[in-house]
């Protein structure tokens, strides 16, 4: 550093002219991207900016490029070259910083660029800061891929313009961006930090950008695009960070790391510690142990003991802010527990491969068998949360771990062996399966080869197969040239897939003839190899007759780019755009609007549907069933939308937006629903829609919504017209009137106050309860394991945005608290609402059961003995069964405030207690049995608040109205 | 935008005198320019045309040789004096052909319309031919200010070596974003020197959504400042703004019909007029609210209307920098307003000078009204916090933040 110093005091007599940003572009043996980087700092749009080029000593003409682009620039490029080769960019980067006139410095690699305005917005930022350094977006650029595909760098760091006092403020910027180019600093600031690039490391980066950042006084961070990060994937000399697998980037990586680490121990950071140590967990040791399954045992050993120092020095807290396999993996290296690791790595890389066998103790499931005895090792191997406990067998991505591998006469033959999680494969399970060769770019044709044996191992299922490539796999050539390898494995006729994961570095060897079906020129052999997700596939390949090959692949290739290539990609394209065309919405709107509508109305054909096809449930199947009670003759059909399982077997199921659904909408008598048919759908005047509705409202709706009074005014007309398309809609109560009908702009005529036919049901168990003086349970209690002792508890609670695509609903109370405390006493159902999921621990099973996966939700109410809920609609109907409610409404204000509103305060209006906390609710709980009596009066005002129409006959009356003068069987 | 905002312009134009001793003290001295604003019109009805001519007086107040120039001629034109201190330029006698680009091969064939277009290409060079002509006579330093989008298709093809060039977004990222001008801001914008927005939080969004890195922003100045602040005594609610969609006086209705009945000696004053009128005075004989709102039509005393008030309400369903709210605030009035736009909470600093809500949700900004009608200390409290706050766009500084900014593009 004092050299540094010192060469810099000697650069300052020549001084000629003060820029305002000096770019300090290195170089070594790139002549070719030389000239484009250093031009991207001309083309600024601030004018004011110098060019220090600095050449780390290049054996090509790098320095040449650089002396002329100085010469042809002489106010604003110099060019300097270090006596010898420093193997790095630290060095260079040292020197060119003694060079700089300008009072902010930035630098830049030959083969990058720089945004147009990158110095301008930079600079207008530090300017108006203050700040010591300015970081802008980063963008990776695939230039050799054919999409150019582009990458942002950790762009949730520059969502907004930003100053921050100091790093402390936002330590995930110390942590994730560790580049120093997308960066300007103030040159007195480097200076008076003696801030310089280590010498002959890699990674110097890091521990230059953590100095700076530890050091600046203040840093702001901008939103634009300032830097291009060219990246060359397929270049012949790989860049130091994709040579990742040496193991002395490793080395020195942790070095840097410890550096870092001491640094930030030095000045008490321990918020940045511990932000750098998630992304270490999350991030650089990913990048290394995604390469172990593929190294030699005493590399392993290498990695895992430089390593395993390093992960002591973590803090635990870290562990839980990663995702679970990654503080797996984490740990398992720590306690170089190799045989746990290696399948933990194949999860890593194949994020829903599950490839464990797993283990529950104590109702929890844990990733291995081992550590349990150490507390922190149960806490991290604890997945019970992952829900692998609730998949079935064929939801299941099964590791799969080749264990043999032999080639004779051009025949494989395979074994290994499938992992059997939580012996989700029972003992004496049918077992078949198949292996399956497919083209990885979407494949024509597929060819199966069966697996001779299946064996049930306990923990695995191990297998053999063989499979005559040589006589059997027949390529097209050229457009197929990876195949990939599935075993598709069936358990008592349930099928689930596996890949073939090569456990161990180079298993497969050998050429093995194929006959590709174009010709034998393209091709002739296949080659095992393994992708880089870790699986066995194979590779056509050339081995005779070489000059042929490049012959014939050369006049493919131009038949390819050529004319002819390029007229039939294009046929080819639009060919795929028409069918693309053919089957979609728009297609099927005008399908509907132009054939079907014109097709006759069909007397008695019925279509039924409920919560968009998701269930066979509510109303419309208490209209359907009492119908086919009555004995009507007529036309059913029920749309399902996913699975047709629970949907009834005597009317004819339609998948929704399917063809012969939309036909038979077009054509139906009635259309009975209690949610909305596509909205697209116009709905002809011969049809009668009975709109159902699926609860009363506490939240407001329709037109009463922020969102829906936001909209245009002909969106609001358009809207109104899916609206209009109801002819009937019913009414519980004079609530609904005021709310529902109101919000929904419908004409007084189309009101049927009847009641909702799903709530018959809870009318008339409430009514036989009475007259028989005790409560009996269906069959569902028995299906449900429920012993007779116990009480049923239902907790429904009602939608939340949370979890993110996975729509999980985290419960807002401890599950196994509840079994521990109450358990003996209750069985508490746990119904989601139907876009929400849940995930329970084994340890409560049978005394906590999760029911979200059933369609109908009545009989479930009609099981329990208390409701507890939040602000669902469930509400309404439960009142109606005259038993305990309980309102958890843990977070009633946020949700009442912030969310769309309410009709009316549930706290000044709920027919039971509500509690806010959990502990508020086991209080509850005690005393539910006296509060019974205490609430009476409340539940029945509530009922005729809001349930005055729910007379137990809405079915009857609906189907009298609507079907009484069709014949009867 | 709204009607409103030109009968402002001509009460700034009356409180002039005021602001150019403001101006005129800046301690800072900055170089003498041609600065010429382009805009679709010189007259057109709008917020952007009072913006201008009160930008370009200030500029020629400060010494600049100012020019402002437009397309065409107005479909609706706005009255902007006689007297004006700069001259402007309209360049098209008559509206340039209205012809959209050519679609799919039945549009190619069109020979009708390829006439058109072709004549509408040939009119825009000549007219760019006339903006080259008036550029080149600027001297060094000049500075070019497209004001609307529509206005630099033209700028595009004139030649503006030497000149900066600024192109300014008037309204929110997330309006532009809904309508067809998102695509034309991206296009025309580009490679201009800078792209304004009106806030910061539009220009990171034109920069990390629209791909605009030259985007930056610019508030707009305070119209005018009351000499006499409302003394906030009526229990008068006070709404300004065209009678129009996008003002959301619909949702204005259904919020006071949630408030009204807790204070029943109050009234809302609606003022302005426009397209929707009949309807909303339905909707409001339909939700009972005749016996507490007024309608008050349009109005030429925008700070007459505001000292009658003690709260202002906006109910806007999209704004870019609402100057209504800066002239309630500017009287002291304290303003309850859906959040729409950056620009908004930009204004409006939430529990401190005012309340805002939610976008849409009525039953939260009927809560807001409740609390400043329940609350005179309150009211009284935020709107002389108010009247000091938007003092940072008086227009001495604004001004200044410009002059900085022409300095900036030229380094």
């Amino acid at each position: 550093m004092g050299l540094i110093a010192e060469r810099d005091t000697e650069a300052r007599p020549d001084v000629e002219v003060e820029a305002d940003v000096s770019v300090v572009v290195i170089v070594y043996n790139d002549e070719a991207r030389l000239p484009a980087a250093v031009r991207s700092v001309l083309d600024q749009t601030l004018r004011g900016v110098e060019v220090v080029i600095v050449d780390d000593c290049s054996t090509d003409g790098s320095y040449e490029v650089a002396r002329r682009l100085a010469a042809e620039n002489p106010e604003r490029v110099r060019a300097f070259q270090l006596p010898e080769n420093s193997g790095g960019c630290g060095e260079p980067r040292n020197v060119g910083i003694g060079h700089t006139r300008g009072r902010y410095v930035m630098f830049l690699d030959s083969d990058d660029v720089l945004e147009r305005n990158a110095c301008r917005n930079l600079l207008e930022a530090a300017e108006r800061d203050g700040s010591d350094i300015v970081s802008g977006l980063c963008v990776r650029l695939h230039l050799d891929r054919r999409s150019k595909k582009r990458d942002e760098w950790y762009p949730w760091l520059y969502a907004r313009t930003q100053v921050l006092e100091s790093v402390t403020e936002l330590p995930d910027l110390l942590a994730w961006d560790t580049l120093s180019t997308n960066k300007m600093y103030r040159r007195d600031f480097l200076m008076e930090n003696q801030l310089r690039f280590l010498r002959g490391m890699f990674y110097e980066d890091l521990m230059f950008i953590a100095e700076a950042y530890v050091a600046a006084g203040r840093i702001s961070l901008i939103p634009n695009q300032v830097y291009f990060w060219h990246v060359y994937e397929k270049a012949a000399a790989k860049s130091i960070s994709n040579r990742r697998h040496e193991m002395t980037n490793f080395v020195h990586r942790m070095e840097i790391h410890r550096r870092i680490d001491a640094l930030l121990a030095e000045r008490g950071l321990t918020e940045l510690k511990r932000a750098k140590d998630v992304k270490f967990l999350k991030h650089d040791l990913v990048l290394h142990l995604r390469d172990l399954p593929f190294r030699d045992d005493s590399y392993r050993q290498e990695f895992a003991g430089i390593a395993r120092d390093y992960l002591t020095s973590l803090a635990p807290e870290a562990y839980d802010e990663v995702q679970p396999i990654h503080a797996v993996c984490a740990y398992l290296l720590r306690e170089n527990d190799w045989d746990n690791l290696l399948p933990a790595v194949d999860t890593l890389t194949n994020r829903d491969k599950i490839s464990a066998p797993l283990v529950e103790r104590d109702g929890h499931v844990f990733w291995c068998a081992d550590h349990l005895d150490d507390s922190f090792g149960r806490h991290v191997l604890d997945v019970t949360d992952l829900g692998y406990h609730t998949r079935t067998v064929d939801r299941m991505f099964l590791r799969n771990a080749l264990t043999g591998y032999e080639e004779r006469g051009g025949t494989v033959r395979l074994g290994g062996r499938i992992v059997n999680p939580l012996g989700v494969i029972p003992e004496g399970a049918r077992l078949s399966g198949e292996l399956e060769f497919s083209a990885r770019r979407r494949s024509l044709q597929s060819f199966r080869f069966p697996v001779a044996e299946l064996r049930h191992e306990g923990a695995f299922v191990s297998w053999e197969a063989e499979a005559d490539l040589a006589g059997r796999l027949r390529p097209l050539g050229i457009v197929d040239e990876v195949w990939d390898v599935r075993l598709k494995l069936d358990v008592d006729g349930v099928r689930t897939t596996t890949r073939l994961t090569a456990s161990e570095p180079e298993p497969a060897q050998g050429l093995l003839p194929v006959r590709p079906r174009l010709t034998r020129l393209v091709a002739d052999h296949v080659e095992p190899e393994v992708s880089q997700r870790g699986h066995l596939c194979f590779r056509l390949v050339t081995r005779d007759r070489v000059e042929d090959k490049d012959r014939v692949r050369e006049l493919v290739v131009r038949g390819v780019r050529g004319r002819p290539g390029k007229l039939a990609k294009s046929g080819f394209r639009r060919a795929k755009e028409i069918r693309k065309n053919l089957t979609s919405g728009e297609t099927k709107l005008r399908v509907y609007d132009e054939v079907f509508s014109r097709l006759p109305v069909k007397k008695g054909l019925v279509v039924f549907e409920s919560q968009l096809g998701k269930q066979y449930s509510d109303s419309p199947k208490a209209i359907y069933e009492e119908m086919r009670r009555q004995g009507l003759e007529f036309e059913a059909v029920w749309s399902y939308a996913g699975s047709p399982e629970g949907f009834p077997a005597d009317a004819t199921l339609a998948r929704r937006w399917s063809l012969p659904y939309l036909k038979a909408l077009a054509q139906a008598e009635f259309w009975v629903d209690n949610q909305s048919y596509p909205l697209k759908l116009t709905k002809r005047p011969e049809t009668t829609y009975i709109q159902t509705w699926h609860g009363s409202a506490l939240k407001r709706m329709g037109f009463d919504e922020p969102a829906w009074k936001l909209r245009s005014q002909p969106r609001q007309e358009e809207q109104q017209r899916v609206l209009n398309r109801f002819d009937r809609f019913l009414i519980r109560s004079e609530h609904d009137v005021r709310t529902l009908a109101k919000a929904f702009r419908l004409q007084e005529r189309t009101l049927l106050r009847v009641g909702y036919p799903r709530n018959d049901a809870l009318v008339h168990a409430r009514e036989r309860e009475a007259a028989e003086g005790r409560r009996t349970r269906g069959p569902l209690a028995a299906e449900l394991g429920i012993p007779e002792d116990k009480q049923v508890l239902l907790y429904a609670p009602t939608f939340r945005k949370q979890g993110g695509r996975s729509r999980r609903f985290e419960l807002p109370f401890d599950v196994e608290r509840f079994a521990e405390q109450l358990g003996d006493r209750y069985v508490l159902l746990v119904r989601s609402h139907y876009l929400n999921h849940v995930v329970l621990p084994p340890s409560v099973r049978g005394t906590v059961v999760d029911v979200s996966a059933r369609h109908d939700v009545n009989p479930l109410m009609e099981l329990s003995d208390a409701l507890i809920t939040d602000y669902s609609s469930v509400m309404f109907d439960y009142a109606l069964l005259d038993r305990p409610m309980l309102f958890f409404a843990y977070d009633y204000e946020e949700y009442v405030h912030e969310g769309r509103g309410t009709y009316f305060d549930l706290l000044e209006r709920a027919p039971g207690p509500v509690v806010r906390s959990e502990d508020e609710l086991y209080g509850a709980l005690e005393s539910l049995t006296e509060d019974e009596a205490k609430y009476q009066p409340e539940r029945e005002r509530f009922v005729a608040e809001f349930g005055e129409y729910d007379k137990g006959t809405a079915a009857r009356s609906i189907v009298e109205q609507f079907f009484s003068h069709w014949s009867r069987a | 935008m709204s009607t409103q905002t030109t009968q402002t312009t001509q009460t700034a134009q009356s409180t002039q005198s005021t602001q150019t001793a403001q101006s005129t003290q800046s301690p800072q001295s900055f170089p003498q320019r041609d600065v010429f604003f382009v805009s679709n019109s010189v007259n057109e009805l709008g917020g952007v045309t009072s913006w201008s001519h009160q930008m370009a007086r200030l500029f020629t107040e400060s010494g600049h040789r100012v020019h402002v120039i437009g397309i065409t001629e107005p479909a609706e034109p706005q009255d902007i004096g006689t007297d004006l201190p700069y001259p402007t330029t309209t360049l098209y006698d008559e509206h340039p052909p209205r012809v959209g680009p050519a679609r799919g091969i039945k549009g190619r064939l069109n020979i009708a319309e390829r006439r058109l277009r072709a004549a509408r290409t040939a009119g825009m060079h000549e007219q760019a031919a006339k903006l080259t002509a008036l550029f080149r006579r600027a001297r060094p330093g000049a500075v070019v200010i497209v004001t609307q989008v529509w206005a630099m298709e033209w700028v595009t093809l004139a030649d503006t070596t030497g000149l900066t060039v600024i192109g300014m977004s008037h309204e929110s990222y997330a309006y532009t974003r809904a309508c067809s001008r998102y695509g034309r801001v991206r296009k025309f914008y580009k490679d201009v020197d800078r792209m304004l927005a009106l806030t910061r939080e539009d220009a990171d969004l034109w920069i990390r959504k629209g791909g605009m890195d030259n985007a930056s922003y610019m508030p707009n100045p305070l119209p005018f400042m009351p000499e006499v602040p409302s003394p906030r005594t009526g229990k008068v609610v006070t709404s300004i703004g065209r009678l129009h969609d996008q003002k959301g006086i619909d949702m204005l209705l259904d919020t006071w019909a949630e408030v009204a009945p807790l204070h029943p000696d109050w009234r809302l004053r609606i003022y302005g007029s426009g397209e929707d009128e009949e309807q909303l005075k339905q909707q409001c004989t339909d939700l009972g609210l005749d016996g507490s709102v007024e309608w008050m039509g349009r109005t030429g005393d925008v700070p007459g209307a505001l000292r009658g008030g003690s709260v202002f309400v906006q109910s806007s369903r999209g704004e870019g920098f609402p100057l209504a709210l800066m002239e309630a605030m500017a009287a002291a009035v304290p303003c309850a307003a859906f959040d729409c736009a950056p620009g908004v909470h930009e204004i409006v600093q939430d529990g401190e000078d005012g309340l805002l809500a939610g976008l849409g949700n009525t039953g939260e900004l009927a809560r807001r009204l409740d609390t400043l009608m329940s609350d005179k200390e309150l009211r009284d409290k935020m709107g002389e916090l108010a009247r000091q706050n938007i003092q940072r766009y008086t227009t001495a500084e604004i001004v200044r933040r410009w002059e900085e900014l022409f300095a900036f593009l030229e380094r």
